[in-house]
């Protein structure tokens, strides 16, 4: 009489012990948040640092940051505020956790970006910019800076934007391409490095004057000169075309 | 993964056409095999001097001697001095006046542009040369030396700690580091063909810097 009742309890006792077992899993898969925001008074050096994951930052037209970041919950992110710098880093983990950031500065910010893997994308910048990654394709996009500095073991990189007068410019991958759109009318001094042997200047080639032509490398002047495009890909193309 | 079924895909793996799964067990392998890294370094030593060996087309004259000798097949020894001029009479050479003087200016317009373009480039690539030497920073040895020993120290710290890594991440390390090597595996070869290449002894110092830098980043992850 009792032994059905009893085989009812236990089933029941089971289910209400997987489902807690299996929400608790649940939970510990669960994104964390990442939400700030930051109202500065002036322009600010923002640098961001991440381990695994896609990093964007998009100019906008209000004068505060704002970060968003969606990252496993094994992953813990700091944020700190020194003066005008302001510094966002997920920690270093011997579990190898996911954070993707989504970032809105005011265009004038200068930008630092650190990560090992994941790609990134800078738009709409007109600060300072500067990217180091170990395997991430980098998309620079309408970036109007004074310097970019940009270095990747491997992925391509993509830039397409504008030079400023006596601003260096300096894109390096070791195992991807270098892709570079400019401005017809934008002058530069060039130094194009390939190990690869594959560097093709486009129509940029025939006007560019003073300079020396091997297969792996072309140094030379287009126009008037001034800022200074260093682009150096070892296992991979450098391309440059006009806008 | 097996020795042997490592060093059967090592060759399409260096050409870089393995699946992506296939080149993460081939990294795993190789992260942990001293024989097979040793052949995939003699693999892409042999790819180098390979791309190095001159393309030997044949002779532009070869197939019309083959042809000759085909006809040889069946000799006739009294033929043999007559051959020529019977192969230049059996071409047809119906060229009118104004073809031939068509083809003749053809053949001095072509003749002045290979003059003037053979002298407009030359002085133009000595000067040049001549300003790229000046500006040559050569490679120190002290330079390299240094940059060796910090490699060296920084390689076996990282070596300690990748154990501990999630497998991703030291997946991740691994083909970044191959590509660094083999980069310079690249490198040291075209300054061995040409020690006082430039632009060589600068992507070679570019790329010890970038061997640095990876290895300082992944000499982070401590536990």
């Amino acid at each position: 009489m009792w032994a059905p009742l009893i085989l009812i309890i236990c089933l029941f006792a089971t289910g209400i012990a997987s489902s807690a077992a299996a929400g608790a899993t649940c939970s510990a898969d669960l994104p964390s948040r990442f939400e700030r925001t930051y109202s500065p008074h002036r322009t600010v050096h923002l640098t961001i640092s991440n381990v695994n994951g896609k990093i964007h930052i998009s100019s906008w037209d209000k004068k505060t940051i704002t970060a968003k970041a969606s990252a496993a919950s094994s992953v813990v992110i700091e944020d700190e505020v020194v003066g005008d710098d302001i510094t966002i880093s997920t920690k270093r983990n011997l579990r190898l956790g996911r954070a993707d950031f989504e970032v809105w500065v005011p265009p004038d910010t200068s930008v630092i970006v650190k990560n090992y893997m994941g790609d990134i994308e800078v738009r709409g910048i007109t600060g300072h910019v500067s990217v180091t990654s170990i395997g991430s394709d980098v998309r620079l996009v309408n970036v109007k800076s004074p310097s970019v500095d940009v270095r990747v073991t491997s992925g391509d990189i993509y830039f397409d934007g504008e030079l400023n007068e006596g601003g260096s410019y300096s894109l390096q991958t070791m195992k991807g391409d270098l892709d570079v759109t400019l401005p017809a009318a934008t002058s530069f001094n060039l130094n194009a490095r390939a190990l690869s042997e594959n560097i093709n200047l486009g129509s940029f080639f025939s006007n560019l004057t003073g300079s020396s032509r091997g297969p792996k490398g072309v140094s030379g002047t287009y126009l008037r000169g001034g800022p200074r495009l260093s682009l150096t890909a070892y296992a991979g193309r450098i391309l440059l075309h006009k806008k | 993964m097996i020795c042997t079924r490592c060093q059967e895909l090592l060759s399409d793996y260096i050409d870089g056409a393995l699946e992506l799964g296939e080149q993460v067990s081939i990294e795993r392998h190789l992260a942990d095999c001293e024989p097979c890294r040793a052949m995939r370094d003699d693999l892409l030593q042999i790819v180098h001097f390979s791309h190095q060996l001159p393309l030997q087309a044949p002779a532009s004259s070869l197939w019309p001697r083959i042809q000759s000798d085909i006809t040889e097949l069946r000799p006739r020894l009294w033929d043999r001095p007559f051959r020529f001029w019977a192969r230049i009479r059996s071409l047809n050479f119906n060229l009118s006046v104004p073809q031939m003087i068509a083809g003749a200016a053809t053949l001095v317009i072509v003749v002045s542009i290979g003059v003037i373009v053979s002298r407009r480039e030359t002085p133009a690539v000595n000067s040049d040369n001549a300003t790229r030497l000046s500006q040559v920073t050569p490679l120190s040895n002290t330079d390299l030396q240094q940059l060796e020993k910090q490699i060296s120290t920084l390689s076996n710290s990282v070596e300690q700690r990748k154990e501990s890594w999630d497998p991703e991440l030291r997946i991740a390390f691994e083909r970044n580091l191959f590509y660094v090597d083999q980069t310079l595996v690249e490198c040291r070869h075209q300054l061995n063909d040409n020690p006082a290449d430039d632009v060589s002894q600068e992507l070679m110092l570019n790329a010890y810097r970038e061997k640095v830098r990876l290895l300082e980043g992944f000499d982070k992850f401590k536990q």
